[in-house]
């Protein structure tokens, strides 16, 4: 009976077109819209997810990881005295005016980190040395925003707020979720970039003492250190997550543009498979009059749309794929794992599957006596 | 000769209320093993709903049915399926093949059905007995209409039914290839003891049946006995 599923969706090669038409366009739409809100999760916050510290200590109440305000360095030397801390380092990150070679104004996210730890260090670098950054007016920008930040190789300068920019390396694909890219120096040329007084900094990070309990030394450093908020890693991550992603309706828009796909790939599959039913009856009805029970008609209708929906996932990730990998070297992130692919799979015969329901319920009502009427 | 199928004082009733239509009112009557009977009767005298009732398809009001001893009037719906599968084989005025199919998968998927051992292998036998051996691989667009009713045939035979049943199985055939279909239809019925129910309007029928049965308005008229099979021998 197999033959049949497979032989009558072939056999009507327009109804077929379409039927895949409907499941590609679905399938892409969903792996593109969920695959941005992914990156989105993940450009957002990579400036977190990138840190090692444990612990964020910033001005209270910041609502995500770029809005934060001077808080006294000073602060540092407490959290040193706090019980399982390692290690406390100044890291910045604020909005600055990055001056173009035409004149124009760009807006950039300094990230001043201590270059002695390392903590909010850039990653993925592809040219010069992070042990450059120690000179003065040093900065490393990533390749991606060249041509927005108006520098094309190692050593051109520019002007920071008002102060030179000599840039001494590169990284690739470090993105911004705002359109201020992210200009790394170290926490000293951050100071005077942003004109913040000596004894300012941003945020103080923490390493704590290897096998020490976070949650523990979390609190130690909120009973000790007056005037500020600790975050864990996790909770500075999904607060910036949250913001941008969530706050600012992208996320929304994205996974609503997911779940549209579905509903149209299933409105688009049912209606095709309905359609294919309808035309089927009369050889249902024979099949039926020959003997076979309603459950054999239905695994043929099912296995129809199984079918269907191996054909247009395979055209459809494709596809997807396709997109995902042309944007991989533009700002806008669009992330397709394994995980995802398979989800989408899944979703992808849940689709058919369910389009088909009514068809099932179509193929019930055949009334075998049908065969014998003209 | 013995009785494959009994019928006794068979009714059914369309429709309820004003719409109710009588179409059978106690048919009485029987189909040997090894005939081809025939039935005959104006429009909307009762023959394709009393051949639906017999193979299974439609449910009684009342009476009895008894095919091989078993009364089926009154079995609940779900035994039916299995029923039909063993016992009959249909034919169709238009065909039904699945358009989709060659010839030899549309029998070969009704051998499968029925649980035949080497399906496609016995839907090509089959297919060569009606003598299309040469058209396993032809979709039925691509075959004449008197081929189509030959591929009907050979599927009707999937799993060596005791009983065949066709409803106007000539009416869209030209007079050559209709003589052929009804050849080959007697020919089933000689070979195995099968019983063979056509049900016709069509007088070439007469050369190669058994018996007549003349249905007029739900009853039994006229039986006609002709006895091919002696004159045949
Ligand atoms: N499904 C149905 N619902 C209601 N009435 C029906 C139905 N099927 C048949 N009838 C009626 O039952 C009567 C017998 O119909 P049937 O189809 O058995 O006649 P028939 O002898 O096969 O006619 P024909 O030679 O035109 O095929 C007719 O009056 C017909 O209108
Ligand atoms: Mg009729």
């Amino acid at each position: 009976m197999n033959i049949l599923a497979w032989k009558n969706l072939l056999h009507d090669r327009v109804r077929l077109v379409v039927t895949l038409t409907g499941i590609v366009f679905a399938l892409v739409l969903i792996a593109v819209q969920f695959g941005m809100f992914l990156g989105f999760l993940d450009t957002s916050a990579n400036i977190v997810e990138h840190n090692a510290a444990e612990l964020w200590i910033s001005a209270p109440g910041i609502p995500h990881v770029n809005g934060g305000s001077p808080i006294a360095e000073a602060k540092r030397w407490k959290a040193m005295q706090v019980e399982g801390v390692e290690k406390a380092v100044s890291f910045t990150l604020f909005f600055l005016n990055w001056k173009l070679p035409n004149g124009a104004f760009e807006s950039c996210q300094i990230a001043g980190f201590d270059l002695d730890s390392g903590l909010g260090a850039p990653w993925n670098v592809v040219a010069g040395s992070v042990e450059d950054l120690r000179g003065e007016d040093t900065v490393f920008v990533d390749e991606l925003y060249k041509k927005k930040l108006g520098v094309s190789k190692v050593g051109d300068t520019l002007e920071l707020n008002g102060k030179r920019a000599r840039v001494v390396g590169f990284t690739r694909g470090i993105r911004s979720f705002t359109t201020a890219p992210y200009v790394f120096t170290s926490f000293k040329n951050a100071q005077t970039y942003m004109r913040l007084r000596e004894d300012e900094t941003i945020f103080i990070l923490v390493k704590t003492k290897p096998g020490a309990d976070v949650a523990a030394v979390k609190a130690g450093l909120q009973a000790t250190v007056a005037g500020v908020e600790v975050f864990t890693h996790q909770e500075m991550l999904e607060r910036t997550q949250a913001y941008w992603v969530f706050g600012t309706g992208a996320g929304t828009t994205t996974l609503m543009g997911a779940v549209l796909g579905l509903l149209v790939g299933i409105v688009v599959v049912a209606q095709t498979i309905y359609a294919a039913t309808i035309d089927h009856l009369k050889e249902f009805g024979t099949l039926k009059a020959m003997g076979a029970t309603n459950g054999q008609i239905y695994r043929v209708i099912i296995l129809q749309a199984v079918l269907a929906a191996v054909m247009g996932y395979g055209l459809g990730i494709t596809i997807a794929l396709f997109v995902v990998n042309s944007t991989s070297d533009t700002d806008l992130l669009i992330k397709l794992p394994a995980e995802a692919a398979m989800g989408i799979f899944g979703l992808t015969l849940f689709m058919c599957m369910s389009a088909s329901l009514l068809s099932i319920r179509k193929a019930t009502t055949i009334d075998p006596a049908m065969v014998f009427r003209g | 000769m013995e009785a494959l199928v009994t019928v006794e004082n068979l009714v059914k009733t369309y429709g309820a209320g004003a719409n109710e239509v009588q179409a059978l009112c106690g048919v009485s009557m029987e189909v040997r093993a090894g005939e081809v009977l025939v039935m005959m009767g104006p429009s909307g005298s009762g023959k394709t709903t009393l051949i639906s009732i017999l193979g299974g398809i439609l449910t009684a009001t009342s009476g009895s049915v008894k095919i091989d001893g078993r009364e089926i009037v009154g079995l609940p719906e779900k035994h039916l399926p299995a029923l039909r599968k063993e016992l009959f084989g249909f034919i169709f005025q238009g065909f039904n093949l699945f358009p989709a199919l060659t010839a030899v998968e549309n029998v070969s998927i009704m051998c499968q059905l029925k649980g035949v051992r080497n399906p496609r292998q016995r839907a090509a036998e089959l297919l060569e007995s009606v003598g299309l051996q040469e058209k396993l691989k032809s979709y039925p667009a691509d075959l004449s209409g008197g081929q189509k009713q030959r591929v009907a045939i050979a599927r009707a035979l999937a799993g060596e039914p005791r009983i065949i049943l066709a409803d106007e199985p000539t009416a869209a055939l030209d007079s050559v290839s209709g003589r052929t279909v009804l050849e080959i239809m007697s020919g089933l019925a000689r070979e195995k003891n099968r019983a063979v129910v056509i049900v016709t309007h069509d007088p070439r029928v007469l050369d190669y049946c058994d018996r007549i049965v003349h249905i007029e308005d739900g009853r039994v008229g006229r039986e006609e006995v002709h006895n091919q099979r002696e004159k045949v021998a």
